[in-house]
């Protein structure tokens, strides 16, 4: 099992940080404008083709969730929200050989040193109105497939128990768990990548309503209802 | 690594990476800065207030918004893009004296881009993803807020495609006030449900 699929539900972990702020410092929000230039670029959007960057990868969420994921489980919790983005989007760019180890490195030594060095000149305004475009428009995950839903609404059914694969959809706590169909949503959706436990290709999505204290067990809070949205390959006839 | 090397560190390390990708033409100077920007000026919890306004003051638009939340939101003169990145497939839930809404995403941190900006720190700690499925009483409570044992809880977990937000309760002592007036006082904390609309008490 994997720590970062079964988050929901973890004991002991004293009380919530009630910080309102997006960012707490200045720099964060310089890797949430990269990533979203990265999701704006990624090759799989036919406008991202044809934009005039070198970006040439394909970056969605999957991509990121797949990082953080693979992550040493105690890392995960050692640092901050945007410090495990920074850390994966590097990664990803030196992997990828966008940039070397040892470019990065240089340069993050100049800044240190003088962090008032500005940035450098490059301008395309293709690129950015493609990234404003793309923020815009989104990239809904909706198609067109005559794909009939499996259950209905009313179904009692189970929630699958996958091994679990680099990247997870389902809530661990759901796992083995017996629910009831609450909405069947229109359409079916894909995935940006193949999950490898089922989830990828179009499908049908459900509004699945789980009573807390089947879940929990010592839950003892009174009427309490979790609803989940689960994609069909995750879910079973009741065992 | 100190809090303060720590810091100046990742400052470093996001500018030398971002100085990069301008260098090698994947993003360009103006990139970031337009992405900021979008999200201070377009996209951010300013529309979600409106909403929640207009729903406030007008029943048919309330029903409309909670049975179809995209054409619902379309129908307003809001800025292009409410269906775009993050809001591709929006569903709002609404908060009453039976029943309170609490929104959470426990595998990661997705949220209604359009409608609400991006994510509080709040909302993306793992303390409270862990919880809130479990105790969301007892968080609430942390947050202030008494949910009484008559009213029933339902907790959303975005585990989809769907993304949620929730049209709070109308607070008292706002009989009369304008669309205007009422998107004022609606905050995100309280379109996720983790908190109750408040009247200040200079007005």
């Amino acid at each position: 099992m994997k720590l970062q699929h079964y988050l929901g539900g973890l004991e002991g972990l004293g009380r919530i940080n009630f910080e309102k702020r997006v960012f707490v410092q200045p720099w964060e929000k310089r890797i949430f404008g990269i990533h979203v230039a990265m999701m704006a670029l990624s090759q799989h959007l036919e406008t991202a083709k044809v934009t005039p960057t070198k970006f040439k990868s394909v970056w969605t969420w999957a991509n990121l969730r797949k990082l953080a994921e693979g992550m040493n489980p105690f890392d995960y919790f050692k640092y901050r929200y945007y410090e495990k983005w920074l850390g994966g989007i590097s990664s990803f760019f030196i992997e990828s050989g966008y940039v070397s180890t040892i470019e990065l490195d240089a340069k993050t030594e100049i800044f240190l040193e003088k962090s008032n060095t500005s940035l450098p000149h490059n301008s395309k305004p293709e690129i950015d109105a493609q990234v404003i475009e793309y923020l815009r428009v989104g990239d809904s995950p909706k198609c067109n497939a005559d794909i009939k839903p499996k259950f209905s609404v009313g179904d009692i059914v189970t929630i699958k128990n996958p091994l679990p694969t680099e990247h997870c959809k389902l809530p661990g706590y759901l796992r083995n768990k017996k629910g009831v169909v609450d909405v069947v949503y229109e359409g079916v959706y894909n995935y940006p990548l193949q999950t490898g436990d089922g989830v990828g290709d179009p499908m049908p999505i459900y509004s699945i309503k789980f009573d807390s204290h089947e879940i929990w067990g010592n839950l003892t809070e009174p009427k309490t209802w979790i609803y989940a949205d689960i994609y069909e390959a995750y879910i079973e006839n009741p065992i | 690594m100190n809090e303060s090397s720590r810091e100046a560190y990742n400052a470093a390390r996001i500018k030398a990476l971002e100085s990069l990708l301008i260098e090698k033409g994947i993003i360009t100077s103006e990139t970031v800065d337009q992405v900021i920007d979008f999200f201070e000026k377009d996209m951010g919890p300013f529309n979600g207030a409106k909403i929640v306004a207009k729903a406030w003051v007008d029943p048919d638009f309330k029903q409309r918004l909670l049975e179809d939340t995209p054409s619902a939101i379309a129908q307003m003169n809001l800025p292009r893009g409410m269906a775009g990145a993050e809001g591709e497939h929006m569903k709002a839930v609404e908060n009453t004296p039976d029943v309170h809404n609490l929104i959470v995403c426990t595998l990661c941190s997705c949220y209604p881009w359009p409608v609400l900006g991006l994510p509080p720190y709040w909302f993306k700690d793992p303390t409270f993803r862990a919880r809130a499925i479990r105790e969301p009483r007892k968080v609430l409570k942390e947050f202030g807020l008494d949910i009484p044992e008559t009213t029933e809880v339902r907790v959303w977990d975005t585990s989809a495609q769907i993304r949620w937000f929730v049209i709070p309760e109308r607070p008292a002592g706002t009989e009369g006030w304008t669309e205007e007036q009422l998107a004022t006082v609606v905050t995100p904390e309280a379109m996720q449900g983790a908190a109750k609309v408040q009247v200040p008490t200079s007005i």
